[in-house]
Order: C-alpha cells, then sequence, then structure tokens
C-alpha cells in the first residue's frame, strides 16, 4: 500500500519534472499561457570559465592555519611560509601524508599519490594549489 | 628530504588509503579507527628498511586488514 503510494508519487513528480523541461525551453510561439515566467538566466549561471578566486595570500594562509591545528606541529613559532614539514616542523612522513591530505580536504581537490609525495613544505603546498584551477 | 624507495612510497600509499577509509567511518568513532591505524603502522616504526621481505608482508597485511575494517559494517573498533 505506502509503496504503491511512494512509486506513484515519484512518478507523478517525475513526470512532472519532463512536462516542465521543454516548456521553459520552448520559444514564445506557443500561446502565452504556455510560456512559464522566465527565470532571470544570470542567477543560476555560474561562471565555471571566470579565474580562480585564490590568491596566493589566501592560500598561504589557509595552510598555515591548518597546520596550527595540527597538533604535531612541535614548534608553532618556526610555522612560515617557508617552513619545511619534515626539517622545521618536526612531522615524520605519516605526519607529512596527514597534512597533504587535509590540504585536500581544506581546498575539495584530490592530490594523486605521485604529487602528494613531492610536497614536503608550505610553499609547495602553495604552488601546487595554485596551478590547480579546481581548488577553492 | 630524501628519495623515498618503492616500498617506502607504498608504505605511505597504504597510509593514505587508510586515512581515506577513517573517513567514510561514523563521526564519533572515527577517532578510534584513526589512532588503531596510527598504533599499527607505529609498531614497525624502527623496521630496517632493507629488510624487504617483512615490510612485504606486512604491507600485505595491512592491506587485508584495511580490506576488512572498511567495510560499512564494521562500525567501531577497540583500542
Amino acid at each position: 500500500m505506502f509503496r504503491t503510494a511512494v512509486l506513484q508519487s515519484i512518478r507523478c513528480a517525475a513526470q512532472a519534472g519532463v512536462r516542465a523541461a521543454p516548456r521553459v525551453q520552448r520559444p514564445a510561439f506557443k500561446t502565452a499561457s504556455f510560456v512559464q515566467p522566465r527565470i532571470p538566466a544570470i542567477s543560476a549561471v555560474r561562471s565555471y570559465a571566470s579565474a580562480s578566486s585564490l590568491s596566493n595570500d589566501e592560500v598561504t594562509g589557509r595552510i598555515l592555519d591548518l597546520l596550527k591545528n595540527f597538533d604535531k606541529v612541535s614548534d608553532a613559532s618556526k610555522l612560515v611560509p617557508t617552513s619545511h614539514f619534515t626539517n622545521d616542523l618536526g612531522l615524520d612522513s605519516l605526519d607529512t601524508v596527514e597534512v597533504v591530505m587535509a590540504i585536500e580536504e581544506e581546498f575539495s581537490i584530490e592530490i594523486p599519490d605521485k604529487e602528494a609525495d613531492a610536497i614536503h613544505s608550505v610553499n609547495q603546498a602553495v604552488d601546487y594549489i595554485m596551478a590547480q584551477p579546481d581548488a577553492h | 628530504m630524501p628519495r623515498l624507495s618503492g616500498l617506502q612510497r607504498d608504505a605511505l600509499s597504504l597510509y593514505r588509503k587508510c586515512l581515506r577509509a577513517c573517513r567514510l567511518k561514523p563521526a564519533d568513532t572515527r577517532a578510534n579507527f584513526y589512532i588503531f591505524m596510527r598504533r599499527e603502522f607505529e609498531k614497525n616504526r624502527e623496521l630496517n628498511k632493507k629488510d624487504f621481505g617483512t615490510i612485504e608482508f606486512l604491507l600485505r597485511k595491512g592491506a587485508r586488514q584495511l580490506e576488512t575494517y572498511e567495510s560499512p559494517g564494521v562500525t567501531n573498533i577497540a583500542v
């Protein structure tokens, strides 16, 4: 009983969706009553082509903040844009992997293993993020 | 940082996979998984990097453990 009701409502919704979609795009040769009010196009458009809004300083700041909250950093005073994860911050290779993963999460990208292994300092991380068009 | 050997890279890659698997666990027990995983890796930290047989065995063992624990049915782990 419940299942049929659910199925029916889904079918209704699907049909409504199919019916509604072409109506929006149909040019105005139909009678005006069929033409749905046009939604301002600008609001729904996302300009994927526009340049990444991330600035170098912003990326550096976000990475440094992330490291500041990382409890394994031995000496927070050494936290500068040029610090090396192992030599300056006292992180081991496992911690480095964790930092890189945290950076991935922060900028919502996925860094392939090979490139992730090459990131050993804040600078390198910033350069990598700046080279990624889809980081945000 | 010195160039990593193939086995070292494999170990880091396994660690990365484990971390990714941890993220999929329920938020309240995620820390347990993390502690467990980290401890398993730390146990063999002092292993000689030329001890290829042992490392390969441990990598296989780790991969098998990951396979077991990453199943969605496993929701908590004793640490």
